[in-house]
């Protein structure tokens, strides 16, 4: 009789425990090694996402509210070990659903995963085509598209006038920067520009002097870099040391982040860039207000200002919170199959994913100006003044 | 014009690699240790020599020294503590102890310093002066003169000052030392500090022209290593020579075959020399 009460007992504290059992999202995230510095965006905003969710009461799922939780792993910057770690997530830890790490080469290996176990993987930190163009079903991404990065910066090139003469495509020998060169290098041909100096370099090159020369010696006005921070760090400095100043030169990443500008101070200005995202009022979000809100908010908890990572990782936590709740259910295949279809408007836009799963938004062009990131031209024409040509580095 | 000046670009960056080849050269030669750890003590310095710069403001040129003294008492407490336990062992041992002392250095600079980016940046970085039509970058060629003068200074310091010749004395024939009366394992932990010490340099001047994350460590080491076997473990000007020709010859790589290639050019001078000139293009022939 005593062992049936207890029985009895355990199960109604278990039944318990499953009611309230909170739904666990699985990332494995760049928390350490050379990329720590963008991996670190993501693991702050997933926990910030969540916390905001479950403060307003959590996830509506089959009539109660249930909290989100996150299992994280710190996949050392090494893919090989981040397949592992989404492996050991689904298989050992059992959560629910995936979030993704950053950068493209991570998410090509780890949506096989995501894939052959069939539970959706929304992630934040890959924008390769690649990633989409290999029909499966369980990936979804929030970074548009890696081969429109440059979109909006050459379609205000070509209306720049003169419309500078020479351009030089640099590029990483990465599944997202090859993307974007790709894509580049058409729509360049199709504005009717003259890419005189188109390179591939090895990713973590620390010596660009022999470019620079080239681009120097060959007069180059616009430079279209798509690599990482460190290497558009390097560049600038060394294209500051040899005095090579082209009338503008644009970088796929590090512009809107706040650590890039603070690594090279007065000589950030004049970089162009690019984001899919600006912290704007207009931008309404369901738990954050609007991105206004977001952006001081984030400062706040984390000391430093929020760029397109951060927003973008946000709105994959919100995406999977409004698939959930679409679906009524936790089930995988039904949370992939709501989130195909979710349409919301957020701190980070208006996120709903095309057939392949991919999101499609404008990228506005950036630039450094006084130490701020300022907005130059959008989707819908310009947004501010393009400071060109960029002074030379003498009269600064 | 441009192959003068890019000559000129791989002649400052080999002035920069030999430096930073230099302390692992001599650890190497001398206490027949490969150094694994080597990057990231240059990754110190640069870090040292940034907070030396950023903190207590002092011009990254003066703050040198400071950071070199910090790396050498920190190499000679490394060596004393850590590296003696294993000196005579195996060489596959010393291998795994500074391979680990990697790591651990490594994630504790992320602990302390963070991921971030960090670059050394004084007004006059960035600065150059033209000379007959090539652009001279005047940060890179204080560097480049500092890496020179160091090697030289180093060599002389071998040659001639009694320390310098007990360092070889005890590289050369260990027995015949300790019956002059030389102490190894002060040698052992003064040769180690020195290492250290020109990798603390080396950072310091790597910070002013690049940039410092914790990360910077492995790639350095294994540019050292490849410099260090070039150039030869005899002698600290063939550190040099090693490190001007990887400098030019990556430079005219990606000039003329493609970025890209710069690292099977230098691999692939790696492993000619290994095959030609095993001891080095200055060292001994075999």
């Amino acid at each position: 009789m005593a062992r049936t009460l207890l029985f009895l007992a355990l199960f109604a504290l278990a039944s318990i425990g499953w009611a309230e059992s909170p739904i666990t999202l699985g990332a494995s995230v760049q928390l350490t090694g050379p990329v720590a510095n963008t991996g670190r965006y993501y693991k702050d905003a997933y926990e910030f996402a969540i916390d905001r969710v479950n403060a307003a009461g959590g996830v509506k799922v089959g009539g109660t509210s249930r909290k989100l939780a996150l299992k994280l792993l710190d996949n050392q910057s090494d893919v090989n070990l981040s397949v592992r770690q989404y492996v050991q997530l689904l298989s050992e830890d059992k959560v629910d659903l995936l979030l993704g790490p950053f950068a493209s080469n991570f998410v090509l290996a780890d949506s096989a995963i995501s894939e052959k176990n069939q539970v959706p993987m929304v992630q934040g930190g890959g924008a390769s085509d690649q990633i989409y163009s290999r029909g499966y079903r369980y990936i979804f991404g929030t970074l548009p598209p890696a081969s429109n990065y440059f979109g909006t910066t050459i379609e205000a090139l070509s209306k720049l006038s003169p419309k500078p003469a020479k351009v030089a495509l640099l590029y990483a020998d990465d599944a997202f920067d090859v993307a974007v060169a790709k894509g580049a290098r058409e729509q360049l041909v199709q504005a009717g520009f003259n890419t005189v100096v188109d390179e591939r370099y090895t990713s973590n090159t620390s010596d660009f002097t022999s470019l620079l020369s080239r681009i120097k010696s060959g007069n180059v006005d616009v430079v279209l870099v798509a690599g990482h921070e460190t290497e558009a760090l390097n560049f600038i400095r060394q294209a500051k040391s040899l005095g090579a100043s082209p009338k503008l030169y644009s970088f796929t990443v590090g512009v809107p982040s706040a650590d890039f500008r603070q690594a090279l101070g007065a000589d950030a200005n004049f970089a162009a860039g690019m984001t899919a995202w600006l912290p704007s009022k207009s931008l309404k979000d369901p738990w954050f207000g609007d991105a206004e809100q977001f952006a001081k908010a984030y400062q706040a908890k984390f000391g430093y200002e929020p760029d397109y990572h951060a927003a973008s990782g946000v709105a994959t936590v919100e995406a999977l919170v409004k698939a959930i709740e679409a679906a009524n259910s936790v089930d995988p295949r039904k949370v992939r199959d709501a989130l195909a279809h979710v349409n919301f408007a957020s701190v980070y836009g208006q996120v709903a994913f095309g057939p392949t799963g991919q999101i499609s938004l404008p990228q506005t062009m950036i630039q450094v100006q006084n130490g701020k990131v300022v907005a130059i031209y959008g989707a819908n024409g310009a947004l501010g003044k393009l400071l060109y040509p960029m002074p030379a580095w003498d009269k600064r | 014009m441009l192959l003068a000046q890019v000559l000129l670009n791989g002649l400052l960056l080999g002035g920069l690699y030999a430096l930073m080849a230099l302390g692992l050269a001599l650890v190497w030669g001398v206490l027949n240790i490969v150094n694994l750890s080597h990057g990231a003590f240059i990754m110190l310095g640069a870090y040292a020599t940034y907070f030396l710069f950023t903190q207590a403001h002092l011009d990254p040129f003066l703050a040198l020294p400071f950071a070199a003294l910090a790396l050498f008492a920190l190499g000679y407490a490394v060596q004393r503590g850590i590296l003696n336990l294993v000196i005579r062992g195996p060489m596959f041992n010393t291998l795994l102890i500074t391979f680990g002392l990697e790591v651990v250095i490594t994630f504790l600079a992320q602990l302390f310093f963070s991921a971030d980016f960090r670059t050394i940046n004084p007004a006059y970085a960035g600065t150059h002066f033209d000379l007959g039509g090539l652009t001279v970058p005047q940060v890179q060629l204080m560097a480049f003169a500092i890496a020179i003068g160091l090697t030289l200074g180093l060599w002389a310091f071998l040659l001639h000052s009694r320390p310098g010749r007990s360092i070889r004395a005890v590289s050369q024939n260990l027995l015949a030392a300790q019956l002059y009366g030389i102490e190894p394992r002060r040698i052992y932990a003064v040769t180690f500090g020195l290492g250290t010490a020109l990798a603390g340099v080396a950072g310091g001047l790597y910070g002013t022209v690049s940039q410092i994350n914790p990360y910077i460590g492995t790639a350095l080491t294994a540019k050292s290593f490849v410099i260090a076997i070039i150039g030869g473990l005899d002698n600290p000007l063939g550190v040099i020579v090693g490190g001007l020709f990887l400098g030019v010859a990556e430079s005219l790589t990606a000039l003329y075959i493609g970025p890209t290639y710069t690292d099977v050019a230098s691999f692939g001078i790696l492993v000619l020399v290994l095959i030609v000139k095993p001891n080095g293009l200055l060292g001994r022939t075999a």
